[in-house]
């Protein structure tokens, strides 16, 4: 469902991602790992639209969307959490899942500044869709909550709920479990293997081994921006040239 | 107890029991206390709570502050003065018609100057304030120049005209009324949500297919059009116009009214406006230094209440209560 061709991203003289092919097949779970500055963030951005690739392509179901800007790669399919969960922080979490879904919602300016029932209708089924998603994620209780009062490892709940409201075909998770403990990070876990329940493709960057290992469908290993390896966790786990990558990156450390 | 959970349960419900309830006070006022010159100060309350809540909205929900509210109160007091003194449509349809160039004038504004951010916004919009000032005063064949436009006809269609104060005050709220019960709406409407969410983080909002940029040009829309409709009413009002109506004075006037009320409140808005009709009424008339005065004010309150001075007196007032309980 996603392919990625050739793709090339340089600032100024500097190669942060070269050359990279791979694709992702549906209601898969990849994960995309390699040590720090192999640009995995930056593929993550150059697919959400974040950033334009210098070269190469994005095939979403057969279309593509690279160099498209940001809300038309969203409004596509693709969803994403970050590194750092971005919630908005003042909103509550209803209303950050309900962002989520908001482009399937009708109502302009002039039809809410009226107040027509139409409008309300339509804010009802939005309240609807996004409460659906706040069960899934497990966070209906605590809905009328502000996103801000939540410690970071419940945010990520909130961006999984928000991310699932928008529908996607196709979710980018930038190291969910940073910061976890062993436990949450186990929840964690579930919480992936439910989204690729409802047919959601799922990419993902992280650094536990373990975790990814148990988890991904699929591994992929990026260094120094290039592609090093893909296969099954198992066959990673014993490549040579990636386990050597790894040990290098170890040593500088 | 049913009906109040009724209401609760939906924002516009809420908005409606509160505007009305509002509304029917305001409407009341004559009856207990009369006809009085105090009417005369009400009716510039109502006009100038306008172009104050327009930028209520855009600061509340956006972030942003606009020094452009004076140049559309002006563009849209001689927009409907032009249109009903020289080209004789009825001041009705002609306040309706100066909103479209209102509109118009600030969708092209804001394509180019909402790609910028906070500040940069201000001293954009404040270029483009000197530009209305400047054809204001130069376009005389059209604005009257200097001299300014006499004669304006009364507010009214098909020959039924307000004629008193009294009218006028009869007219007029209700109009503030509605457009505030309209901003009270759309602020806690779905396009308020994505307002509040853009000024987070825009690019997140974009991640989620939203595309911010319409929302912050419409904003900005809505938010001149309150200013233009202040204007429209000015004019048929006062009956004259001048390029002081809506000058840049006038348009930190009405951040010096959000200053006073709270940058983010709609309500507040229209406290700010009655404090400064207050003191232009009372304290600093025709005073010599009250550009001054009016300045230390406004860079005094946003030091010591960044949001505002009234919702800063009340969080004073709560963490002195819980201060003292603790």
């Amino acid at each position: 469902m996603l392919r990625v061709s050739a793709l090339e991203k340089r600032f100024g003289g500097l190669a942060a991602l070269n050359d990279v092919s791979f694709s992702v097949a549906p209601g898969q779970i990849k994960s995309v790992i390699g040590p720090n500055g192999a640009g995995k963030t930056t593929l993550f951005n150059l697919i959400a639209g974040t950033l334009s690739p210098s070269a190469g392509d994005i095939h979403l179901d057969g279309v593509s969307i690279a160099g498209l800007p940001a809300a038309a790669i969203g409004a596509a399919g693709v969803a994403r959490t970050f590194q750092q969960p971005r919630v908005f922080a003042s909103l509550s979490i209803l209303e950050n899942a309900m962002l989520g879904g908001h482009r399937f919602h009708k109502g302009g300016f002039l039809a809410c500044g009226l107040g027509l029932r139409h409008t309300r209708r339509e804010e009802e089924k939005l309240r609807a869709r996004a409460e659906k998603w706040l069960d899934f994620a497990g966070i209906q209780s605590i809905k009328h909550r502000n996103a801000s009062e939540l410690p970071l490892g419940q945010q990520r709940y909130v961006e999984i709920a928000r991310a699932m409201a928008t529908g996607a075909k196709l979710i980018l998770m930038d190291e969910p479990a940073a910061g976890l403990d062993e436990t949450e990070t186990k929840e964690l876990g579930e919480m992936v293997r439910a989204i690729r329940g409802t047919g959601t493709t799922v990419l993902i960057i992280d650094h536990h081994m373990d975790f990814i290992m148990s988890l991904a469908d699929e591994v992929l290993v990026l260094n120094f921006g290039q592609w090093l390896a893909e296969g099954t966790p198992s066959q990673i786990q014993n490549s040579e040239i990636v386990i050597e990558a790894y040990l290098g990156s170890d040593d500088d450390a | 107890m049913s009906i109040l959970t009724f209401i609760k349960q939906d924002a516009v419900h809420l908005n409606t029991a509160r505007v009305a309830l509002f509304l029917t006070a305001i409407l009341l006022v004559p009856v207990v206390f009369g006809i009085g010159y105090y009417l005369n100060m009400m009716i510039f309350i109502a006009i100038l709570s306008l172009p104050a809540m327009g930028l209520s909205l855009l600061s509340g929900l956006s972030g942003q502050l606009a020094i452009s509210h004076g140049a559309f109160f002006a563009i849209g007091a001689y927009a409907s003065a032009i249109l009903s003194t020289n080209i004789g449509i009825n001041p009705v349809l002609s306040t309706l018609l100066a909103q479209m160039i209102v509109a118009l004038v600030a969708a092209a504004i804001g394509a180019v100057v909402l790609r910028l951010r906070s500040h940069y916004l201000a001293i954009a919009t404040l270029s483009f304030a000197i530009i209305v000032e400047l054809v204001i005063k130069e376009w005389s064949g059209l604005t009257g120049g200097m001299q300014g436009m006499l004669n304006i006809p009364a507010m009214g269609a098909l020959g039924r005209e307000a004629t008193s104060d009294i009218q006028y005050y009869y007219i007029y709220w209700p109009i503030t009324a509605l457009l505030l019960l309209f901003a009270l709406n759309l602020s806690s409407s779905r396009i308020g949500r994505a307002l509040r969410a853009i000024r987070e983080g825009e690019p997140i909002v974009d991640s989620l297919g939203i595309q911010a940029a319409e929302y912050k040009i419409g904003i900005y829309i809505i938010s001149s059009v309150f200013a233009g409709v202040g204007g429209a009413l000015y004019a048929h009002f006062v009956g004259f116009v001048t390029p002081a109506t809506g000058s840049i004075m006038f348009a930190i006037e009405i951040i010096m009214v959000l200053a006073l009320g709270g940058f983010d409140r709609l309500w507040g808005a229209l406290v700010g406006v009655v404090l400064i009709t207050l003191l232009n009424e009372y304290a600093l008339g025709f005073a010599d230094y009250k550009k001054i005065i009016l300045g230390v004010t406004l860079i005094a309150v946003m030091l010591v209440f960044p949001r505002g001075l009234l919702p800063g007196l009340i969080d004073l007032a709560r963490s002195n209560k819980y201060g003292r309980t603790a």
